[in-house]
């Protein structure tokens, strides 16, 4: 590989140009945060958020944008630890990736045949789905699970954290779909022009409804893992999650209008918000600093790629 | 001073192209000169150099006898110098007076009641019939190219560049735009006409300029020369046969719908068509025309009496999925917003409508898709540097026989094709009218819905001319002309 290709292929990538260029930085100014260790920590805080954001992803490129996807996580959370308490932990996971394509599913049915803007309708679910959380806990968390179901927040194979190969593997998963798959295709097409997608043959409803679900699942996903690890499931889960998942999506090169973005962008938007996450903590930086810092590299990001 | 305007030895290159070589390019006062290439061969580019938006690597403008060099189209504009685009840029809105304001008003105060006062005593200056206190939102494409115009002749404009006005009009609005260019030719007015369509050159132009492939053919007076010679000196290569025609055996009956309404606009619309004909839709912009497409194709909802194709009868077509696995395929109105995914490659584009011909358990197999898309591109001599280019970096006529390409891939049994030479240069146009011509030797069934009747008429076996929604009476034979066409299409019957 030459100059020249690498170039191009940097600005193709900029999400990967950018966390290098956060690693850089931080392994310059402290030695305590180059290190194996220190790069689990930044995965395994980041696959939450990835795994959302790779559901996100695949919405966003058609056209679309799942703003309940932090509601998702929670109301699955507390579906999955009611059942935990009383069945098998194989229901209860079932039960709460249930609920997640359930809400996926309503999004979609109401955005596809209803034809409302999915903000609208992702803005209303999110609200409801928030709602019924709390009136399903009283707004107290669940906790006193299995030891056996914490595996999966905190145990490791062959020293990876269970929730790293969870996120690797549903990247994998959502590689091969968008670029492989006739659902990957379409979901493309729908963003980039429904209309052509639909005067092609495209059933544009049911695929949208499937885009939905998606996301949907993939929350519950992140709300499984979220509850493992912390022992318990709360009402207040995911609050603001959509906009760190959103914030992914676009820094990986994504374009809010459709038709445009990969998984790949997304997981290195995922490890550069985490990143950044980590390293500000490690640098003793106010938190109050780190909300805007988060926003100033969202906005270079964004400036960067209107360049292409 | 025998020119207006005067560009010479004008050469202007982009990465990679030269896109003007060395071109000449005058305009006396009072004069329509019209200019004619192909598309990519550089008419765009002159202009935008004339009107300011590019500057030239090498060669002078002279504007009334003066060299000038314009920064920016408003300072263009300002020299007298209007440009009249396509897209034609207005504030849908704001009214047809503060339209004109925009950029022409230079006061940061201003009196609404003088400003439509003036822009009123403007208009029936110009026998223009629309109100300056109209939102343009609520008026027809004609009538917003007069807005555009009125905006132009504001400033006492002395030359007027109009960008392909008639592309989006109808044969009766571009009539009446064209006694408005006689107008402003009487009050001294020149005007740079660029048009694809030849038989308007004829009638508007009194000079024509010819480009091809960014270098200057000639200029010739329009009374010296013939369509033919000017096809030549477009493409650079005789074209015998503009409209191909072959002699097809019609068989039986393909086709057929009766009582069909689509929507609020069309009524009572019956047809039928036999395998290998070429069955013509013709009628001005509103008749309903492209609705009856886009209402048996499932896209918009319809309903009929009886609808049969072949021996099959359709009750309801509820999806254009449905519609094309019933053997219905249709090319859209328009590539960009309805036929293609601008963002995607040539190969994605085709697969898409073909997805079935690759897939297995929802997993695309691309080696097969590649293969595909390569043996259309082929087939259609669509120029690409590879099955990976967006199509969005195609030509108009590249563009189109993609869409073609992914269409009648999965042969259809009737195809209805909307439009589907709009905005393409002369040699795609005989490429698709000799697709056409090879679908109907083929046995399929054509529709062939058209605002341009010279195609019409020379393409189609028999007419349906639309009025308001309304079947208006099927032409036949000798009777296809486009005075019949334009009779029955205006209301008028035709005795």
């Amino acid at each position: 590989m030459n100059w020249r290709t690498i170039l191009r292929k940097m600005r193709e990538y900029p999400a990967i140009v950018g966390f290098v260029g956060i690693v850089i930085f931080f392994a310059l100014l402290s030695d305590r945060f180059f290190t194996l260790s220190n790069f689990l920590i930044i995965l395994r805080q980041v696959s939450i958020q990835a795994i959302i954001a790779f559901g996100m992803t695949i919405v966003i490129i058609s056209g679309g944008i799942d703003l309940s996807v932090g509601s998702t996580l929670a109301l699955s959370a507390v579906i999955l630890a009611d059942f935990l308490k009383s069945g098998s932990i194989f229901t209860a996971v079932f039960m709460a990736l249930l609920v997640g394509a359930a809400m996926g599913a309503a999004n979609g049915l109401i955005i596809a045949k209803g034809k409302i803007q999915p903000f609208i309708v992702t803005l209303a679910t999110m609200a409801i789905g928030r709602s019924l959380t709390l009136v399903y806990t009283q707004g107290m968390p669940i906790t006193g699970f299995p030891q056996s179901f914490r595996f999966i927040g905190r145990g490791d194979v062959a020293g990876i954290p269970v929730p790293i190969i969870i996120m690797l593997s549903l990247f994998a998963l959502m590689w091969f779909v968008l670029n492989n798959t006739k659902l990957g295709l379409y979901s493309y097409a729908i963003g980039g022009n429904e209309i052509a997608a639909k005067l092609s043959g495209v059933k544009v409803d049911r695929y949208k409804i499937i885009i939905y679900m998606i996301s949907g699942v993939f929350s519950a996903v992140s709300g499984i893992i979220l509850t493992a690890r912390l022992n318990s499931a709360q009402p207040t889960f995911g609050y603001g999650y959509e906009l760190d998942a959103i914030a992914a999506v676009v820094l990986g090169g994504a374009s809010l209008t459709g038709g445009k973005g990969h998984i790949l962008g997304t997981l290195f938007g995922a490890l550069i918000m985490g990143t950044l996450n980590n390293g500000l903590n490690i640098l003793n930086v106010s938190p109050f600093y780190q909300q805007a810092v988060k926003g100033i590299i969202i906005l270079i990001a964004v400036l960067l790629e209107r360049e292409n | 001073m025998e020119y207006i305007l005067e560009a010479k030895g004008i050469t202007k290159t982009f990465p990679g192209v030269v896109a003007l070589d060395n071109v000449n390019f005058n305009l006396k006062k009072g004069e329509v000169h019209a200019l004619l290439g192909e598309n990519g061969a550089g008419k765009s580019t002159l202009i935008k150099i004339i009107s300011g938006v590019y500057k030239a690597d090498k060669g002078t403008i002279l504007y009334m006898g003066k060299t000038v060099s314009f920064n920016s189209p408003t300072e263009a504009m300002k020299a007298g110098i209007a440009t009249i685009h396509q897209e034609l840029n207005l504030f849908e809105d704001l009214t047809v007076a503060e339209n004109i304001a925009v950029g022409n008003v230079e006061s940061f105060l201003l009196s609404k009641r003088k400003l439509i006062n003036i822009t009123d005593k403007l208009l029936k200056n110009l026998n223009f019939n629309i109100h300056a206190n109209s939102t343009v939102r609520n008026l027809n494409t004609s009538e917003k190219q007069l807005v555009s115009i009125a905006k132009a002749l504001f400033l006492n404009s002395n030359v007027i560049i109009m960008d392909e006005p008639t592309a989006t009009i109808t044969e009766h609005e571009a009539k009446i735009l064209f006694n408005i260019i006689n107008d402003l030719k009487k009050k001294g007015i020149s005007i740079i006409f660029i048009s694809h369509r030849l038989e308007e050159v004829f009638e508007i132009a009194d000079r024509v300029t010819v480009l091809r492939d960014g270098k200057f053919v000639g200029t010739t007076d329009v009374g010296h020369t013939s369509e033919q010679e000017l096809i030549s000196m477009m493409v650079g290569r005789k074209i015998s046969e503009m409209y191909p025609k072959y002699n097809v055996p019609k068989k039986k009956e393909i086709f057929s719908v009766h009582d069909l309404n689509v929507g609020r606009i069309v009524k009572n619309v019956s047809f039928s068509l036999k395998e290998g004909e070429i069955f013509g839709i013709a009628g001005l912009v509103g008749s309903g025309k492209s609705e009856i497409a886009l209402g048996i194709y499932g896209y918009i909802p319809s309903k009929w009496k009886q609808l049969k194709v072949g021996d099959k009868v359709i009750s309801k077509i509820k999806s254009p999925d449905q519609a094309l696995q019933e053997g219905i395929a249709m090319v859209p109105e328009d590539r960009k917003t309805m036929g293609l995914v601008l963002e995607l490659d040539v190969m994605k584009n085709i697969t898409l409508q073909n997805v079935k011909e690759v897939e297995k358990g929802g997993i695309i197999n691309w080696k097969k898709a590649d293969d595909i898309a390569r043996e259309e591109i082929g087939k259609y001599s669509i120029k690409v540097s590879s099955v990976k280019q967006k199509v969005k970096t195609l030509s108009g006529g590249n563009q189109q026989k993609a869409v073609l390409a992914k269409v009648l891939r999965r042969v259809p049994k009737v195809v209805f094709m909307v439009e589907p030479t709009r905005g393409i240069d002369v040699g795609a146009k005989v490429d698709v009218y000799k697709i056409v011509n090879n679908l109907a030797n083929n046995g399929i069934g054509v529709v062939f819905i058209s605002s341009e009747l010279p195609e019409i008429v020379r393409l189609c076996d028999r007419v349906l001319v639309m009025h308001r929604g309304r079947p208006m009476g099927i032409l036949e034979g000798n009777e296809i002309t486009q005075e019949n066409i334009l009779k029955l299409a205006t209301g008028v019957d035709v005795e």
